[in-house]
């Protein structure tokens, strides 16, 4: 599904990613945890295409695609989805409008048929019971007005109804209270399958306890230092990074 | 500016009629004061110069296509090419539609040379009208101003809207100019004790020169609300002045210009608390695309003894490219006490994570962009009521973004 090699990624000249491999296959799920200003954001953007951040050498391949060349909207349409860890507010934009326009153009762009809004409304009801979201929301603005944790829960909801390949979440659980984070992760959970991807970049453990990850990744000074099973986030949780400068000492 | 005004009002072309005396006072001022140019305060950023390049015929009677329909039922006065012609209406009950007479124009006064447009429709308006809104209509009235593709003519058309006490009504000046004259429309708007106007200003130009200066009268527990849509043209210049005569009343402006390549918009409103236990709110907002210049001036005026008034006005601006120009400016003088007044002008660009946001859900740029101008202008237009108006203001917009 997503194949990353040697990937080096700058931002005004500055190097961030520094020779990061990773291979996601189909219905896997990834996470990639680190401390702060390891990458990780970083690693999201330059997935999504962000004006700025600069691939300056090794590749970037989905489903056999190499997503350099891709804009971030032909990206979204080949089944790429961010998560945002800070989601944009749009305000003036319905949300609902927004949203079915944004499904309608992924859809245009593959060659098909655009959804009618009875068919959009009844998924994107589903969405928000399951994440405990007023449907009032559909009405309002995109996250405009909305607390840290709605943001949150309306890019699983956007997830939901867009339905990509490959969800890069990127710290998708900071900042939710324990129920709000079950809630989330119930959200991610429902929409794995076996064709399904996803590579979950967190700092903590506990998103990872309700979502039991396929493989774990470490990320320090822009590369992947450790890959290993759920035993290595735990690790983590108990241990800190801190292991991590004693395994480079070694 | 001496050529525009020999251009514009030369003296032997003065109508001799029953208004005669009054055009010729009108014409001394026009005469005395001058023209205004970019030392004139109110129109520093506004130039009338391209006038001078004009050769504008007098306003004649031809035709001139209707605006297109409104998607809602609605009574239509149409007034083609400044002219509106009065055997080919049909009023609803509740409205009149009477010449001015020439005692209806003593005692005018517009001032100096920021005046002067006003002074030259005095002296040069080829009809003058009141129209009288008794009752609360059913449905919108719609004055239907356009102008023919081969219209080159200097008009003035003349207007003084009256609703009575009780009156509630939705009067949709739908402005479509296709020509290249010269349409100068002053406009005096009274409202009785306890009458309700939303007065909708729904502009789409072509090459004319328009300049309108609308000035609405707020008695006892009346209540005005503006509702404008400016698509822009070559040079439009839009007064607006609110005054607030007594207590209880209310007004209010919501307002959306999109100034495009080849552009010129200029609104300055005014919104006078004469008396105390009056409110008032505005919210102006401008996007300006390609070489298109826009000009906002919102000024709020709290008499002496105007104690116990409330203010809101916001004005925010949307620069879409390099080119083009936005000059803003809030304008707060209060003299009274007790009184809540706030304003705020902002102008900015569209934000780079909001447009990446909407790609990465999809949107291709042109798409992301347009529901970004869309959600930015949007705003003003929903206090517009009824539901059908709003919608139809809001498709309009659409149409240009």
């Amino acid at each position: 599904m997503l194949k990353i090699k040697n990937l080096h990624v700058a931002i005004g000249g500055e190097e961030i990613i520094k020779g990061l491999d990773l291979d996601v296959g189909a219905g896997e799920l990834h996470a990639i945890m680190g401390p702060n200003g390891s990458g990780k954001s970083t690693l999201g953007y330059a997935l999504a295409g962000r004006e700025g951040y600069e691939v300056t050498s090794g590749s970037m391949e989905f489903e056999g695609q190499d997503l350099t060349e891709l804009e971030p909207e032909e990206r979204a349409a080949a089944g790429l989805f961010l998560a945002f860890q800070y989601p944009v507010e749009i305000p003036g934009v319905n949300n609902a409008y927004f949203l079915r326009s944004a499904l309608n153009a992924q859809r245009k762009a593959r060659g098909e048929e655009e959804v009618d809004s009875m068919t959009f409304l009844k998924t994107v009801r589903e969405s928000l019971k399951g994440l405990k979201m007023d449907e009032a929301l559909l009405k309002r603005a995109v996250n405009e007005g909305f607390s840290g944790g709605e943001k949150k829960r309306n890019e699983i909801v956007q997830m939901a109804v867009l339905q990509p390949k490959l969800a890069v979440l990127d710290e998708t659980d900071s900042g939710l209270d324990i129920d709000a984070l079950k809630l989330v992760a119930e959200g991610i959970n429902a929409q794995r399958n076996a064709q399904r991807s996803f590579v979950v970049i967190t700092h903590y453990q506990r998103l990872l306890d309700y979502l039991a990850p396929d493989h774990v990744h470490v990320l320090s000074d822009g590369r992947i230092v450790e890959s290993g099973g759920e035993e290595l986030a735990e690790r983590l949780e108990a241990e800190g990074y801190s292991f991590l400068e004693a395994a480079s000492e070694a | 500016m001496s050529a525009i005004l020999n251009k514009l009002a030369p003296e032997a072309d003065l109508a001799d009629d029953r208004y005669g005396d009054i055009r010729r006072r009108a014409h001394q001022r026009l005469m005395q004061y001058g023209f205004p140019d970019l030392k004139t305060e109110a129109w520093k950023y506004t130039s009338l110069r391209v006038l001078e390049k004009r050769e504008l015929s007098a306003g004649g009677a031809s035709e001139a296509d209707r605006p297109g329909p409104l998607p809602f039922e609605a009574d239509v006065i149409a007034m083609a090419n400044g002219l509106i012609d009065p055997d080919a209406l049909n009023l609803p009950a509740g409205v009149r539609l009477e010449p001015l007479s020439p005692a209806d124009l003593i005692n005018l006064d517009y001032g100096d040379r920021a005046g002067a447009m006003a002074w030259l429709n005095l002296a040069r308006f080829e009809q003058a009208w009141r129209l009288v809104i008794e009752a609360p209509l059913a449905r919108p009235l719609v004055l239907a101003m356009s102008t023919s593709e081969d219209f080159a003519a200097g008009v003035h058309p003349r207007l003084q809207i009256e609703l009575s006490e009780g009156a509630d009504a939705v009067l949709i000046e739908q402005q479509t100019d296709r020509g290249a004259g010269l349409v100068n429309i002053v406009e005096d708007v009274a409202l009785a004790r306890g009458a309700r106007l939303r007065h909708v200003i729904q502009r789409r130009n072509a090459d004319s020169v328009w300049v309108q200066r609308t000035r609405v009268a707020v008695s006892a527990d009346a209540d005005y609300r503006c509702h404008a849509l400016d698509l822009g043209g070559r040079l439009v210049r839009q007064d607006l002045s609110v005054h607030l005569l007594e207590a209880g009343a209310n007004g209010e402006i919501d307002g959306v210009a999109f100034i495009d390549s080849k552009q010129h918009v200029d609104w300055h409103t005014a919104i006078d608390h004469e008396v105390g236990h009056t409110n008032s709110r505005e919210s102006f907002r401008i996007l300006a695309d390609g070489t298109g210049v826009g000009v906002f001036n919102g000024r709020i005026h709290i008499q002496r003894g105007a104690d116990d008034s409330h203010s809101d006005l916001n004005t925010a601006n949307l620069l879409l490219s390099e080119n083009a120009r936005i000059n803003t400016k809030p304008e707060l003088e209060i003299y009274a006490e007790e009184v809540t007044a706030s304003h705020g002008a902002t102008i900015g660009q569209l934000e780079d994570s909001a447009l990446f946001y909407l790609r990465t859900r999809g949107l291709p740029v042109e798409q992301a962009m347009a529901l970004l101008k869309y959600g930015f202008a949007a705003a003003p237009l929903e206090n517009a009521e009824p539901a059908a108006l709003r919608d139809w203001l809001t498709s309009e917009l659409q149409t240009v973004l």
